[in-house]
């Protein structure tokens, strides 16, 4: 008899999810997690007293308690979570900035469909068409990928209009430069627009911990500092996995959430893993700053989403970072949350994997410093200037993020290619989270969620 | 168990699924799917629920017959008789 009847390579947020509904059925579930916190790309880490989130701008697919189809309340009733225990603080609003227009949005979509009617009245009456369509459609059908520029241009038609509508879709959920595939449109657009931006009360650290709690509750076990060497196969069965330090451990099905590329590095899967390793990748520059030098900053806005130039360029930059375009994101700017003494601005951009990979030892902290002062004097082009008033600064590149989750290259959304059906050659080997599809704090938990559904549990 | 019982544990089943459920206005006859508001994935989970409690594997294509409530109630009546 194997020592698991589901053991679960990652304890990142997919990983977490699909420990839980496991473990609430009663199978014998362990997490392994290399790293010494749950949470993956979404995580924290401690500095100099305080508390850095790694992911977490915003949660998105905002819903009220009450809205019982919505993806945020189905997610709380598959773990098992009362939406009672989950404090939520919307966004105030955030704007989409591209030189001199700006279109402001909150979780009612009526204040972007007014903007767009200010600022671009020639397109307001297609935009209008463009939401019912975009109601209409099947994001989960299985369909050959689809172009929303393509889409986007026979239905707006007006190609500034669409570059300021994609660069918040393409920046939380799109693997793919330049273009992105329909459906996954779709489920952005819902999540962003239609839905919209929340917090959960506390930090990330805290929802981590509300996670945790129900799967331990359930009877699972996670096990931190256990990176996992490879996954042990014998002709198309897997029969467990064998630890770094040499443990074995037998399991009935394997549900990896590490990526492709380093499950197939695991289960030694021949296949091309390069085109697995996704191209977009991002440096974030996290700045503290007295709360009072915010007030010279404009008015309160919880994320801005900037582009200067004449065309946007959602791809791997050609230098370390692209600062034309970025998020600017204000973790304290949510409805109801006390104000600090300080506050937080996080900046991000595009940047490339190749070049901070390549770096020498003793040139990475340099270019760090170099490129957080870019990033940071690009924001205050679209914010006002703030770096004089920096209390506490700190920034992490792709090579940071391919370190801490063994995402190949830092690709935060992986590639353009998905497991959809989170099937390998092995019957019971299962890929979930990220490579699987559903992108997100939201999207990989449901990721988790649905391939146990329909791997585990029937 | 008696059909009592068993509508009982239905009903305990679901509201631990779902704390909104309103049981109220129930009518036993129609699909709970549609009354209750429940997706798929709600409905899988009675079914893994039922089957941690009971050991009752119920195959796919006898999910129909869990439909509504009555007719949860008659399939279950003969096979939760001895429990
Ligand atoms: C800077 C940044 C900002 C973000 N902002 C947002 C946001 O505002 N909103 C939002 O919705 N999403 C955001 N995201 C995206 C979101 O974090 C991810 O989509 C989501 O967390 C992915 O979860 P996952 O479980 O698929 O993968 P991961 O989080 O990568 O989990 C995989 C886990 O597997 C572990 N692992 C890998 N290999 C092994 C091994 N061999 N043995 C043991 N363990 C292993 C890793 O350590 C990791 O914990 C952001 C991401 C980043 C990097």
């Amino acid at each position: 008899m194997a020592a698991y009847q589901l053991l679960i390579i990652g304890g990142g947020l997919s990983g977490i999810a699909a420990g839980i509904r496991a473990a609430r059925f009663g199978l014998k579930t362990l997490i392994l997690e290399q790293h010494n916190l749950p949470g993956g790309l979404n995580s924290y880490y401690l500095r100099q007293g305080r508390l850095l989130e790694t992911g977490l701008h915003a949660m998105t697919n905002f819903a009220p308690p009450g809205a019982k189809q919505a993806p945020l309340n189905r997610l709380f009733r598959q773990l098992r979570l009362s939406r009672k225990h989950l404090e939520v603080h919307e966004q105030i609003g955030s704007e989409i900035r591209f030189g001199g227009r700006s279109l402001y949005f909150t979780n009612d979509i009526a204040v972007l469909e007014e903007a767009i009617a200010r600022e671009f009245p020639e397109a307001i009456d297609r935009f209008r068409l463009l939401r019912q369509t975009i109601a209409a459609y099947d994001p989960f059908a299985a369909v050959p990928w689809r172009s929303t520029r393509g889409f986007l241009a026979e239905h707006l038609r007006h190609p500034l209009l669409i570059d300021m509508l994609l660069l918040p879709l393409m920046i939380y959920g799109n693997a793919e430069e330049h273009d992105m595939d329909l459906g996954q449109f779709v489920i952005m657009f819902r999540a962003v627009f239609e839905e919209g931006f929340f917090r959960p009360g506390g930090t990330m650290r805290d929802f981590l911990d509300l996670l945790v709690r129900q799967f331990r509750e359930f009877g699972g076990e996670l096990r931190y500092r256990s990176p996992v060497a490879a996954v042990e196969t014998d002709g198309d069965r897997v029969v467990g996995v064998r630890l770094e330090n040499g443990e074995q451990l037998t399991a009935e099905t394997v549900l990896s959430t590490a990526g492709m590329p380093e499950t197939m590095r695991l289960a030694a899967w021949e296949g091309d893993r390069v085109q697995y390793a996704g191209r977009m990748s991002f440096m974030e520059t996290i700045s503290f700053v007295p709360r009072a030098s915010m007030a010279s900053l404009g008015p309160a806005r919880t994320i801005i989403f900037y582009h200067r130039g004449p065309r946007l360029a959602y791809r791997r930059p050609d230098d370390f970072l692209d600062p034309s375009w970025g998020v600017i994101c204000f973790p304290d700017n949510f409805s109801g949350l006390v104000p600090e003494e300080s506050t937080q601005i996080r900046v991000t951009n595009a940047a490339s994997y190749p070049l901070w990979k390549n770096l020498a030892a003793a040139a990475y902290g340099p270019a760090k410093e170099r490129w957080s002062r870019a990033a940071i004097a690009a924001s205050e082009e679209i914010i006002g200037n703030y770096h004089s008033s920096i209390v506490y600064q700190d920034s992490f590149t792709p090579v940071t993020i391919e370190r801490f989750t063994r995402k190949a290259q830092g690709a935060v959304y992986g590639s353009g290619i998905k497991v959809r059906d989170g099937v390998t050659p092995w019957g019971n080997l299962f890929i979930a989270g990220t490579d699987q599809g559903y992108l997100g704090i939201v999207g990989a938990m449901l990721s988790g969620i649905t391939i146990v559904n329909q791997h585990v549990l029937r | 168990m008696s059909r009592d019982e068993i509508k009982d544990v239905l009903l305990e089943i679901i509201a631990d699924i779902d704390e909104e459920a309103d049981f109220a206005s129930l009518d036993a006859g129609a699909p709970l799917r549609d009354q209750l508001d429940l997706d798929s994935m709600d409905f899988l989970d009675i079914v893994m629920e039922l089957r941690k409690r009971y050991k009752l594997q119920i195959p796919e294509d006898e999910y129909p017959q869990l439909a509504t409530l009555a007719s949860c109630i008659d399939y279950l009546e003969p096979k939760l008789q001895n429990v």
